[in-house]
């Protein structure tokens, strides 16, 4: 077992020997890079599901746009204060300062349970390509309640999209990475096109007179849909919040802000999620109120854009299910020690694919995202903890890195032990990270700080 | 070159822009504003594809 954890650990190190070292002076990038990268970063193919189901939620207008503003500054200030202030002073991706702080073993769990999340998400995607095609050759879109495999047009559309995916995943990620810059402006561009365009026939005047009037009677007036819980202005505000909730209190952005110049960078994400999870989530939400609340964004797109949005829909779940895709397959390839990155994308292009069968991952995309910044946050919690907590109250830093530990089993134990007593919670999913932080930072402190031998001198 | 790549694929970008506003404003009907789209779209893809590959070639 012990031969086995630390072939493990060492192929895994292999794997990220790239970055192992701080980035140093020379390879810093400026602030307009960052605002670049950001801006093409948040619109993907979820953007069409998410804003469209505020709408089924029952969200009205007031609520949905001081939610998704305050909600994004929040986000925002994550990065900025969370995120970006321990990646510049470390210089380091999360997998590098994880592993000196939690072990190797805990990196390698981190690891497998953050491909198994990449996987769903990329289902989701293919999911909603899926709808797209699907409205080609007539197949129905899964009811909102929809569990498992609703028709067998619906099984066959999706597992050709996945083989599609993966090949050419597998072929040239590079490529359809170039591809995929190329996308994005577009994307967002049909996004405000198709909004605009059904404008009239939700009855919007051309001179926009009646705008807020059809916006809070027609599109967010606070009814929600047949079997959908209601929302409100802390639902959309949490949401828009945790929606990026690894990458921010999640800490994984590091791999990105460890090549800013100053922490402040962090205030260069308002680029992305303003436009990517306001002004796109808006757009999808007059979409669905347009097509009589189908959940279908294939038929949004359609309805809203003809033939382009119908190749926006397809486009958004192709160009970003790759790189979800690709980051799977970098994080299984731990576990398949010598296996080339084809026989990996393979590996994890298939289990997306057969997860993409399941409408429940696209239908219940909302909780999906809840759950996958909840299963991360604490690892976020942990990190922040021993990076500004443990100098403050004395305790040593990096005690697994210098003690050898392949698990610092109190990492683990407030990993695990945050998620359960997450899970018992009385409050809402949505609701549950926040309190949930705190508790992995404040038992994590408290763990290490009361084993003696771990104080500092 | 360059440069020339670069406004055209940001035109094709804002024709993508303007023809909904046309149709919204009621100037254009609803096929020949997804027609215009389309083409816009199209005309996207093939010019930012060229604008960004000229970018990558070695000086």
């Amino acid at each position: 077992m012990a031969d086995r954890l630390a072939r493990l650990t060492s192929s895994m190190d292999r794997l990220y020997e790239f970055d192992r070292e701080p980035v140093s002076a020379d390879k810093l990038q400026s602030g307009g890079k960052f605002a670049g990268l950001f801006a093409g970063e948040h619109v993907a193919a979820t953007e069409f599901v998410i804003g469209a189901f505020f709408v089924l939620h029952g969200v009205t207008a007031r609520d949905l746009l001081l939610g998704l503003f305050l909600g994004n500054l929040l986000a925002v200030l994550s990065w900025t204060f969370v995120c970006a202030p321990i990646a510049v002073r470390t210089r380091l991706t999360l997998y590098w300062y994880l592993r000196k702080i939690a072990g190797p073993g805990v990196t390698f769990l981190y690891n497998i349970a953050n491909a198994f999340l990449y996987c769903v998400l990329a289902g989701a995607m293919i999911s909603v390509s899926a709808t797209a095609v699907g409205l080609l050759f007539g197949i129905k879109v899964p009811a909102l309640d929809a569990v498992l495999p609703t028709s067998v047009g619906w099984v066959i559309i999706v597992l050709v999209l996945g083989v599609a995916f993966t090949t050419m995943a597998i072929l040239g990620f590079e490529k359809l990475s170039r591809f995929a810059q190329v996308c994005s402006p577009w994307i967002f561009v049909i996004f405000i096109a198709g909004a605009l365009a059904l404008l009239p026939k939700l009855g919007v005047e051309r001179n926009l007179s009646n705008l807020w009037q059809v916006a809070t009677t027609k599109i967010w007036n606070g009814v929600a849909a047949e079997g959908q819980e209601k929302f409100g202005f802390w639902h959309v505000l949490f949401f828009a919040w945790f929606c990026n909730l690894a990458m921010h209190v999640g800490l994984s952005d590091m791999a990105l802000f460890r090549y800013a110049k100053r922490w402040t960078y962090g205030l260069f994400t308002a680029f992305g999620v303003y436009p990517g999870h306001m002004l796109a989530w808006i757009c999808s939400g007059v979409m669905v109120a347009a097509v009589g609340r189908q959940m279908d964004p294939g038929l949004m797109a359609f309805e809203a854009a003809g033939a382009a949005g119908i190749g926006a829909v397809l486009l958004a779940g192709w160009t970003t299910a790759n790189p979800t895709l690709y980051r799977a397959g970098l994080a299984l390839q731990t576990v398949t020690p010598n296996w080339p990155r084809w026989k990996i994308t393979l590996l994890a292009g298939t289990a997306t694919t057969v997860l993409a069968c399941f409408p429940v991952f696209f239908l219940k995309l909302l909780d999906y995202v809840a759950i996958y910044g909840l299963v991360l946050m604490p690892i976020g919690a942990i990190v922040f903890a021993e990076h500004w907590l443990f100098p403050l109250l004395r305790i040593g830093q990096y005690q697994a890195e210098k003690g050898g530990w392949i698990f610092n089993w109190a990492a683990l134990a407030v990993w695990l032990g945050t998620l359960a007593a997450c899970f018992l919670l009385p409050i809402p999913l949505y609701f549950k990270w926040l309190p949930g932080w705190f508790i992995a930072a404040g038992v994590y402190t408290a763990l290490m700080a009361v084993a003696p031998v771990r104080r500092t001198a | 070159m360059k440069t020339l790549l670069a406004a055209a694929s940001i035109l094709s970008l804002v024709l993508c822009l303007g023809a909904p506003v046309l149709f919204f404003l009621g100037i254009l009907p609803e096929a020949s504003f997804k027609l215009a789209l389309l083409l816009a779209s199209l005309g996207w893809f093939f010019l930012a594809t060229a604008w960004i590959s000229y970018r990558k070639k070695p000086s």
